[in-house]
Protein backbone atom coordinates (compact mmCIF):
# COMPACT_ATOMS: atom_id res chain seq x y z
CA UNK A 1 0.00 0.00 0.00
CA UNK A 2 1.24 3.32 -1.20
CA UNK A 3 1.65 5.82 1.90
CA UNK A 4 0.61 9.42 1.50
CA UNK A 5 3.49 10.96 3.60
CA UNK A 6 6.99 9.53 3.85
CA UNK A 7 8.57 9.71 7.02
CA UNK A 8 12.01 9.24 8.05
CA UNK A 9 12.49 6.33 10.51
CA UNK A 10 12.30 7.31 14.03
CA UNK A 11 16.20 7.36 15.78
CA UNK A 12 17.14 5.29 17.85
CA UNK A 13 17.05 6.37 21.39
CA UNK A 14 20.28 4.63 22.97
CA UNK A 15 21.69 6.27 19.56
CA UNK A 16 20.99 9.69 20.35
CA UNK A 17 22.72 10.15 23.66
CA UNK A 18 25.62 9.38 22.77
CA UNK A 19 25.90 11.99 20.41
CA UNK A 20 26.21 15.99 21.61
CA UNK A 21 23.69 17.62 20.15
CA UNK A 22 24.67 20.41 17.02
CA UNK A 23 24.88 24.27 17.01
CA UNK A 24 21.54 24.05 14.61
CA UNK A 25 19.95 21.28 17.08
CA UNK A 26 20.15 23.83 20.30
CA UNK A 27 19.37 26.80 18.37
CA UNK A 28 16.40 24.73 16.44
CA UNK A 29 15.37 23.78 20.58
CA UNK A 30 15.63 27.46 21.51
CA UNK A 31 13.71 29.01 18.54
CA UNK A 32 10.82 26.41 19.20
CA UNK A 33 10.93 26.73 23.26
CA UNK A 34 10.44 30.75 22.87
CA UNK A 35 7.59 30.56 20.50
CA UNK A 36 9.73 32.42 17.76
CA UNK A 37 9.54 29.51 15.49
CA UNK A 38 5.27 29.97 15.41
CA UNK A 39 5.95 33.05 15.17
CA UNK A 40 8.09 33.51 12.09
CA UNK A 41 6.09 30.53 10.98
CA UNK A 42 2.95 32.63 10.83
CA UNK A 43 4.95 35.55 9.54
CA UNK A 44 5.85 33.54 6.23
CA UNK A 45 2.81 32.20 5.90
CA UNK A 46 1.01 35.57 5.55
CA UNK A 47 4.02 37.01 3.52
CA UNK A 48 3.50 34.32 1.12
CA UNK A 49 -0.14 34.58 0.81
CA UNK A 50 -0.53 38.21 0.00
CA UNK A 51 2.07 38.11 -2.65
CA UNK A 52 0.14 35.16 -4.34
CA UNK A 53 2.62 32.28 -3.92
CA UNK A 54 0.44 30.13 -2.25
CA UNK A 55 -2.53 30.33 -4.62
CA UNK A 56 0.56 29.81 -7.36
CA UNK A 57 1.48 26.72 -5.48
CA UNK A 58 -1.96 25.46 -5.51
CA UNK A 59 -2.70 25.96 -9.28
CA UNK A 60 0.17 23.63 -9.82
CA UNK A 61 -1.21 20.91 -7.36
CA UNK A 62 -4.25 20.86 -9.34
CA UNK A 63 -2.96 21.19 -12.38
CA UNK A 64 -0.50 17.85 -11.92
CA UNK A 65 -4.03 16.39 -10.16
CA UNK A 66 -5.77 16.88 -13.48
CA UNK A 67 -3.28 15.59 -15.21
CA UNK A 68 -2.62 12.01 -13.23
CA UNK A 69 -5.86 12.02 -11.91
CA UNK A 70 -7.24 12.58 -8.87
CA UNK A 71 -6.79 9.06 -7.31
CA UNK A 72 -3.40 8.64 -8.35
CA UNK A 73 -1.76 11.10 -6.53
CA UNK A 74 -0.03 11.09 -3.32
CA UNK A 75 0.77 13.95 -0.70
CA UNK A 76 4.13 13.16 -1.16
CA UNK A 77 4.16 13.80 -5.05
CA UNK A 78 3.01 17.12 -4.38
CA UNK A 79 5.66 17.69 -2.14
CA UNK A 80 8.14 16.98 -4.31
CA UNK A 81 6.05 18.89 -7.08
CA UNK A 82 5.96 22.15 -5.55
CA UNK A 83 9.48 22.50 -3.32
CA UNK A 84 11.54 22.88 -6.23
CA UNK A 85 9.41 25.76 -7.59
CA UNK A 86 8.65 27.07 -4.27
CA UNK A 87 11.67 27.71 -3.69
CA UNK A 88 12.74 29.48 -6.75
CA UNK A 89 9.50 31.95 -6.66
CA UNK A 90 9.79 33.50 -3.39
CA UNK A 91 10.02 36.69 -3.36
CA UNK A 92 13.08 38.47 -2.57
CA UNK A 93 11.62 40.97 -0.20
CA UNK A 94 9.96 38.50 1.76
CA UNK A 95 13.06 36.20 1.78
CA UNK A 96 15.27 38.98 3.41
CA UNK A 97 12.85 40.17 5.36
CA UNK A 98 12.64 36.15 7.31
CA UNK A 99 16.43 36.41 6.69
CA UNK A 100 16.57 39.30 8.98
CA UNK A 101 14.29 38.08 11.84
CA UNK A 102 15.95 34.91 12.37
CA UNK A 103 19.30 36.68 12.60
CA UNK A 104 18.09 39.29 15.12
CA UNK A 105 16.61 35.88 17.02
CA UNK A 106 20.33 34.23 16.94
CA UNK A 107 21.69 36.84 17.71
CA UNK A 108 19.44 37.83 20.71
CA UNK A 109 20.05 34.14 21.78
CA UNK A 110 23.98 34.67 21.57
CA UNK A 111 25.46 31.65 23.11
CA UNK B 1 29.04 33.96 18.48
CA UNK B 2 30.34 36.84 16.17
CA UNK B 3 30.38 36.69 13.06
CA UNK B 4 30.35 39.26 10.65
CA UNK B 5 26.94 40.23 8.38
CA UNK B 6 28.73 40.88 5.55
CA UNK B 7 30.13 37.52 4.50
CA UNK B 8 27.63 35.34 2.93
CA UNK B 9 29.76 32.10 3.91
CA UNK B 10 29.26 32.55 7.57
CA UNK B 11 28.06 30.29 9.93
CA UNK B 12 25.00 33.10 10.76
CA UNK B 13 24.07 33.35 7.53
CA UNK B 14 24.11 29.48 6.58
CA UNK B 15 22.03 29.24 9.93
CA UNK B 16 19.57 31.78 8.77
CA UNK B 17 18.96 29.97 5.37
CA UNK B 18 19.09 26.48 7.03
CA UNK B 19 16.07 27.40 9.40
CA UNK B 20 14.40 29.49 6.53
CA UNK B 21 14.25 26.62 4.48
CA UNK B 22 12.89 24.65 7.57
CA UNK B 23 10.15 26.84 7.42
CA UNK B 24 9.60 27.02 4.05
CA UNK B 25 9.35 23.46 4.01
CA UNK B 26 6.64 22.88 6.56
CA UNK B 27 4.35 25.44 4.95
CA UNK B 28 5.02 23.54 1.59
CA UNK B 29 4.15 20.20 3.00
CA UNK B 30 1.10 21.73 4.52
CA UNK B 31 0.16 23.19 1.33
CA UNK B 32 0.35 19.85 -0.37
CA UNK B 33 -1.64 18.41 2.05
CA UNK B 34 -4.17 20.93 1.89
CA UNK B 35 -4.45 20.81 -1.96
CA UNK B 36 -4.36 16.56 -1.70
CA UNK B 37 -7.38 16.33 0.91
CA UNK B 38 -9.09 18.71 -1.13
CA UNK B 39 -9.19 16.48 -4.59
CA UNK B 40 -9.50 12.95 -2.97
CA UNK B 41 -12.27 14.44 -1.00
CA UNK B 42 -14.00 15.92 -4.65
CA UNK B 43 -14.41 19.14 -3.30
CA UNK B 44 -12.93 21.14 -5.83
CA UNK B 45 -16.08 21.65 -8.38
CA UNK B 46 -14.20 23.07 -10.91
CA UNK B 47 -11.96 19.68 -11.20
CA UNK B 48 -15.20 17.47 -11.25
CA UNK B 49 -17.21 18.99 -13.83
CA UNK B 50 -14.75 18.97 -16.33
CA UNK B 51 -14.46 15.62 -15.51
CA UNK B 52 -17.76 14.91 -16.17
CA UNK B 53 -17.93 16.81 -19.17
CA UNK B 54 -14.96 15.47 -20.46
CA UNK B 55 -16.91 12.00 -19.81
CA UNK B 56 -20.12 12.96 -21.02
CA UNK B 57 -18.98 14.28 -24.55
CA UNK B 58 -16.24 10.88 -25.22
CA UNK B 59 -20.00 9.06 -24.50
CA UNK B 60 -21.62 10.86 -26.93
CA UNK B 61 -18.49 10.83 -29.87
CA UNK B 62 -18.64 6.89 -28.95
CA UNK B 63 -22.52 7.09 -29.41
CA UNK B 64 -22.55 9.67 -32.86
CA UNK B 65 -19.82 7.11 -34.58
CA UNK B 66 -22.05 4.21 -34.04
CA UNK B 67 -23.14 3.03 -37.14
CA UNK B 68 -25.34 0.53 -35.57
CA UNK B 69 -27.46 3.03 -33.74
CA UNK B 70 -29.21 4.62 -37.05
CA UNK B 71 -30.68 1.41 -38.43
CA UNK B 72 -32.64 0.80 -35.17
CA UNK B 73 -36.11 0.85 -34.88
CA UNK B 74 -36.17 3.13 -32.06
CA UNK B 75 -34.31 5.63 -34.14
CA UNK B 76 -37.24 7.85 -34.27
CA UNK B 77 -36.68 8.37 -30.58
CA UNK B 78 -33.00 9.12 -31.09
CA UNK B 79 -31.50 11.76 -27.90
CA UNK B 80 -29.86 14.68 -28.73
CA UNK B 81 -26.86 16.45 -27.20
CA UNK B 82 -29.15 18.08 -24.86
CA UNK B 83 -30.41 14.54 -23.68
CA UNK B 84 -34.22 15.43 -25.65
CA UNK B 85 -36.08 13.42 -27.82
CA UNK B 86 -38.36 15.01 -30.51
CA UNK B 87 -41.42 12.98 -31.91
CA UNK B 88 -40.99 12.04 -35.65
CA UNK B 89 -43.63 14.63 -36.43
CA UNK B 90 -44.15 17.90 -35.06
CA UNK B 91 -47.84 17.48 -33.15
CA UNK B 92 -48.85 21.07 -32.11
CA UNK B 93 -51.75 22.43 -33.04
CA UNK B 94 -52.70 25.61 -34.66
CA UNK B 95 -55.34 27.04 -37.04
CA UNK B 96 -55.11 27.27 -41.02
CA UNK B 97 -55.29 30.96 -41.66
CA UNK B 98 -56.92 29.81 -45.19
CA UNK B 99 -59.51 27.94 -44.17
CA UNK B 100 -59.99 28.66 -40.78
CA UNK B 101 -59.39 24.85 -39.15
CA UNK B 102 -57.83 23.35 -36.71
CA UNK B 103 -54.56 21.97 -38.02
CA UNK B 104 -51.20 19.37 -36.63
CA UNK B 105 -47.65 21.84 -37.17
CA UNK B 106 -46.29 18.20 -38.76
CA UNK B 107 -49.55 18.07 -41.72
CA UNK B 108 -49.85 21.93 -42.34
CA UNK B 109 -47.71 21.38 -45.51
CA UNK B 110 -49.88 18.62 -47.28
CA UNK B 111 -52.98 20.60 -45.96
CA UNK B 112 -52.10 23.83 -47.57
CA UNK B 113 -51.45 21.97 -50.67
CA UNK B 114 -55.17 20.87 -50.90
CA UNK B 115 -56.62 24.28 -49.36
CA UNK B 116 -54.88 26.56 -51.49
CA UNK B 117 -55.04 25.11 -54.55
CA UNK B 118 -52.08 23.11 -55.64
CA UNK B 119 -53.00 19.92 -55.38
CA UNK B 120 -55.53 18.06 -58.76
CA UNK B 121 -59.03 18.15 -56.99
CA UNK B 122 -58.43 21.54 -55.66
CA UNK B 123 -57.13 22.88 -59.11
CA UNK B 124 -60.64 21.32 -60.81
CA UNK B 125 -62.27 23.20 -58.23
CA UNK B 126 -60.99 26.12 -58.98
CA UNK B 127 -62.00 25.76 -62.96
CA UNK B 128 -65.07 24.93 -62.74
CA UNK B 129 -65.93 27.43 -60.46
CA UNK B 130 -64.41 29.70 -63.77
CA UNK B 131 -66.17 27.63 -66.13
CA UNK B 132 -69.63 28.04 -64.40
CA UNK B 133 -68.95 32.20 -64.59
CA UNK B 134 -68.85 32.32 -68.04
CA UNK B 135 -71.59 29.85 -68.81
CA UNK B 136 -73.76 32.37 -66.94
CA UNK B 137 -72.93 35.08 -69.43
CA UNK B 138 -73.37 33.43 -72.35
CA UNK B 139 -76.97 31.70 -72.39
CA UNK B 140 -78.22 35.89 -72.95
CA UNK B 141 -76.88 36.22 -76.47
CA UNK B 142 -77.38 33.78 -79.42
CA UNK B 143 -74.31 33.03 -79.73
CA UNK B 144 -73.68 34.16 -82.89
CA UNK B 145 -69.93 34.99 -81.98
CA UNK B 146 -69.50 31.40 -80.95
CA UNK B 147 -70.16 29.71 -84.03
CA UNK B 148 -67.20 29.82 -85.70
CA UNK B 149 -65.33 28.37 -83.10
CA UNK B 150 -67.54 25.55 -82.49
CA UNK B 151 -64.82 23.84 -79.80
CA UNK B 152 -65.98 26.74 -77.16
CA UNK B 153 -69.29 25.94 -75.54
CA UNK B 154 -71.41 22.98 -76.08
CA UNK B 155 -74.24 24.99 -76.08
CA UNK B 156 -74.34 25.68 -79.22
CA UNK B 157 -74.42 22.31 -81.16
CA UNK B 158 -77.53 20.54 -80.61
CA UNK B 159 -77.77 17.76 -83.28
CA UNK B 160 -80.48 16.13 -81.50
CA UNK B 161 -83.60 17.64 -82.66
CA UNK B 162 -84.51 19.90 -79.91
CA UNK B 163 -85.28 23.63 -81.58
CA UNK B 164 -81.60 24.47 -81.84
CA UNK B 165 -81.24 28.32 -81.69
CA UNK B 166 -79.43 28.39 -85.27
CA UNK B 167 -83.12 26.60 -86.79
CA UNK B 168 -80.98 25.24 -89.85
CA UNK B 169 -81.44 21.76 -89.00
CA UNK B 170 -85.52 20.08 -89.69
CA UNK B 171 -86.44 18.37 -86.84
CA UNK B 172 -87.15 15.41 -88.93
CA UNK B 173 -83.67 14.61 -89.30
CA UNK B 174 -84.28 15.33 -93.27
CA UNK B 175 -81.37 17.85 -94.43
CA UNK B 176 -82.18 19.40 -97.87
CA UNK B 177 -79.51 18.75 -99.89
CA UNK B 178 -78.52 20.43 -102.98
Amino acid sequence: MRHSVNRPPTPDAAEDQEKEPTLQEIINIKLIESGEKERLMELLRERLTECGWKDEMKALCRAFIKKKGRNNVSVDDLVHVITPKGRASVPDSVKAELLQRIRTFLNSAAL
Amino acid sequence: MSASREDNTSPDAQLSSHFFGDLLDSIVVDIASECHRIAKLGLDRNLEDEEEELRLSTQARVRAADPSNSGETNSKYVVDIFGQTHPPVANEIFDCMNCGRSIMAGRFAPHLEKCMGKGRKARLKAARSSTAAQNRYSRGSPASTYSPYSNSTSTNRLSNGSTGVAGEELSNGTSEEP
